[in-house]
C-alpha cells in the first residue's frame, strides 16, 4: 500500500529531516512511527501526502509512484489518505456535523450522500449525540474523535495520524487508540507518529524507529525501547 | 466538475462581508476609474459628432438655398470642379436627401425639431477640401462663392474646430492614462482583499487541502468574490455615465443645419456601448486581480 525507496527530506536551509528511509507498509497494517522530537516523523507524514516532496527517493502509494502525479491530480490522491492532527484542525464556526459534512461538500459529493455517511460516521466514533455541538463545546478527546470522523468519513485507504494523542490525558488517549483500532479492522492502513510510550508497548503493532532522519529499527509486534 | 452554485454564493457573501472596507475601497476605485473611461469616451464622442462635418479636411462648406434653381447649383459644381479649379483637391456634394439624412441622425434625440423639418427644407451643400494650405487664399475663394447666385453661406472650418478637436483628444488621453493608473490601483486593492479573504479563512483552505478538494473548487469561490467587487464597482460608474450622457444631450448648443460646429450630443447606442464596455472591464479587472492573488498565495 505504502512503500518508500531511500526518500530523504532536506528542508531549505540544509536541515535534513529524513535520511534514505526505506520501507514496506502492507494494505491493512498499522504501524506507529516513533522516535524522539525532531527525528523526522512529521515529514514522513507530509511527504505521504504530497504535502512535501521528498529530496530524492521514491514513494509509492497504492501502487502509484507519488512523485510522478501531476499537480492537478494531488487532490485525488488526497481523497484516499485520510489525516488527524495533535491538533484536530477543526473548523471553530461550524458544528460537529458541519465539521464532518465539510470534508464531503468540499469533494463535492451528493447531498443525500453527505446525509446518510455524515450521521453514520459520528455514530462510529461515538458522537451521535453531539452533532449538533460546536467544537468548543467538546473535550479534547472528543475533538479529535471529530477530527478522525472528518478522516474517515470518505473511507480513505490509508489514514495518517500525527501524534493524535499528543494533546489528550492517558485515559482519552486510549479511547482514541480503540477508535484508530476499530478503523484499522475495516481494512484501512493506519500510519500514526507518536512517542506515547504506553500506547505503543500495549497494542504491540509494527514500529517503525526514526532517528536524526534515519530509521534505525523496523520491528514487527514491536515495542517503543 | 461539481461546484454547486449555493455553495459559491454563500461563501461569497460571507467573505464580502467578513471584508467590508477592503472590499468598499475596491468597489469605489473600480467605480471612480470606470466612470472616467466611460466620460473620456462619451465626451469624445460628443465632439466628434459635433465636428462631424468636417472630418477628412474640409475646410469650407458652400450651403445653397433650399430654393436654388439647377443652374445655379450647376454653376457652384462647375466653379469647384477639381477637373477644373486647380485649387480645389476634392469636393462632395450633399443633395437634399443626403443633407436630410445627416440632419435625422445629428438631431435623433430631438424628436420636435425632426418633425418640423422635411427633407424639401434642407439646403443643399458642397463640402470642398482645398488643393492649397495657404488660408488666406481658401478664404479668398470661399467668399468669391458667397457672392454666386443661389448660394446661401459659406461656412469655414475655422481653426476652432480643429482645436476643439486637439482639445478634446488631448484631455481624453489624460483622463484614460489616469483611469488606466486607477484600474492598475483596483486591481490591486481586489487583489490585496482577496488575499486577505484566503488568510480569513486560510483554516478553511487548509482542510480543503487535506480531504482533497480541487485547486478549482478552493479557488472559484474567491475568484467569483473579485468578480462581484468589479461588477458591482461598474455598476454605479454606469450610472454616473448614463447621467453624463444625458446631460450632454441636455447642453443645448447650435441645433442648425448651416452651423460649424452642432450642439453636443452622444446616441443612447453609445452610451450603452460605453456602459457595456465598462461592465466588460470591471468584470476583467476583478477576475485577473483574483486569479494573480489564488496563483500567488494559494499554493494548491
Ligand atoms: N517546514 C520545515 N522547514 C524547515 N525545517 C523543518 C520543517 N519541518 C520540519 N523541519 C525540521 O526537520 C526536522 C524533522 O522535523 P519533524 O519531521 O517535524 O520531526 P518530528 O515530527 O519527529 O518531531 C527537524 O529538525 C525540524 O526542525
Ligand atoms: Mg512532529
Amino acid at each position: 500500500m505504502i512503500k518508500l525507496e531511500s526518500v530523504s527530506k532536506t528542508y531549505k536551509g540544509e536541515v535534513s529531516a529524513l535520511e534514505d528511509a526505506s520501507a514496506d507498509i502492507a494494505k491493512g497494517e498499522f504501524v506507529f512511527l516513533v522516535g524522539p522530537s525532531g527525528s523526522g516523523k512529521s515529514t514522513l507524514i507530509r511527504l505521504l501526502n504530497k504535502s512535501e516532496t521528498p529530496t530524492s527517493g521514491t514513494i509509492y502509494v497504492a501502487g502509484k509512484d507519488i512523485g510522478e502525479l501531476s499537480s492537478w491530480k494531488v487532490p485525488f490522491l488526497r481523497r484516499n489518505i485520510g489525516c488527524v492532527f495533535q491538533d484536530f484542525k477543526l473548523l471553530n464556526s461550524r458544528t460537529v456535523y458541519e465539521n464532518v459534512a465539510f470534508a464531503l461538500e468540499v469533494i463535492g459529493r451528493p447531498k443525500h450522500v453527505i446525509e446518510t455517511q455524515v450521521p453514520a460516521i459520528l455514530e462510529l466514533v461515538g458522537l451521535a449525540k453531539k452533532t449538533d455541538n460546536m467544537p468548543h463545546e467538546l473535550s479534547g478527546g472528543e475533538q479529535q474523535r471529530v477530527s478522525i470522523a472528518r478522516a474517515f468519513v470518505n473511507r480513505p485507504l490509508i489514514l495518517l495520524a500525527d501524534e493524535p494523542t499528543g494533546n489528550l490525558d492517558p485515559n482519552t488517549s486510549v479511547g482514541i487508540m480503540r477508535l484508530l483500532d476499530r478503523i484499522n479492522r475495516t481494512g484501512t492502513t493506519v500510519v500514526m507518529a507518536t512517542h506515547d510510550r504506553a500506547i505503543v508497548d500495549t497494542m504491540r503493532r509494527r514500529v517503525i524507529e526514526l532517528d536524526h532522519g534515519r530509521i534505525i529499527r523496523d520491528q514487527a509486534r514491536g515495542v517503543y525501547e | 466538475m461539481a461546484i454547486k452554485l449555493d455553495y459559491v454564493a454563500r461563501e461569497t457573501a460571507h467573505s464580502l462581508r467578513r471584508n467590508f472596507t477592503l472590499s468598499i475601497a475596491s468597489m469605489v476605485t473600480v467605480a471612480v476609474s470606470l466612470a472616467l473611461v466611460g466620460s473620456a469616451f462619451v465626451v469624445r464622442a460628443a465632439v466628434q459628432h459635433s465636428t462631424a462635418r468636417w472630418t477628412g479636411d474640409v475646410q469650407f462648406i458652400v450651403f445653397m438655398k433650399p430654393d436654388a434653381s439647377e443652374a445655379q447649383i450647376g454653376a457652384v459644381r462647375n466653379a469647384l470642379d477639381p477637373a477644373k479649379n486647380n485649387q480645389v483637391a476634392k469636393v462632395v456634394f450633399f443633395d437634399k436627401a443626403r443633407a436630410y439624412k445627416e440632419f435625422r441622425e445629428v438631431f435623433r434625440d430631438d424628436p420636435v425639431l425632426l418633425s418640423t423639418s422635411r427633407q424639401s427644407d434642407m439646403p443643399t451643400s458642397f463640402r470642398v477640401k482645398p488643393a492649397i494650405k495657404n488660408a488666406e487664399l481658401i478664404n479668398q475663394m470661399g467668399q468669391q462663392l458667397k457672392q454666386a447666385p443661389g448660394v446661401y453661406t459659406v461656412e469655414f472650418a475655422y481653426d476652432t474646430v480643429k482645436q476643439i478637436e486637439r482639445v478634446s483628444k488631448l484631455v481624453s488621453t489624460v483622463i484614460l492614462a489616469t483611469a488606466l493608473f486607477l484600474l492598475a490601483a483596483a486591481g490591486l486593492l481586489i487583489l490585496n482583499s482577496i488575499r486577505m479573504a484566503m488568510f480569513a479563512r486560510r483554516r478553511e483552505i487548509e482542510v480543503m487541502k487535506l480531504v482533497g478538494a480541487t485547486n478549482w473548487f478552493i479557488r472559484v469561490p474567491f475568484m467569483f468574490e473579485g468578480l462581484i467587487q468589479g461588477l458591482v464597482g461598474a455598476l454605479p460608474a454606469s450610472v454616473a455615465v448614463w447621467f453624463l450622457g444625458t446631460r450632454i444631450n441636455h447642453s443645448g448648443g447650435t441645433r442648425s443645419s448651416v452651423a460649424i460646429l452642432q450642439g453636443l450630443y452622444v446616441s443612447s447606442g453609445e452610451v450603452w456601448a460605453v456602459i457595456f464596455a465598462m461592465i466588460v472591464i470591471g468584470c476583467l479587472v476583478g477576475v485577473i486581480g483574483s486569479a494573480v492573488a489564488v496563483t500567488r498565495f494559494l499554493d494548491v
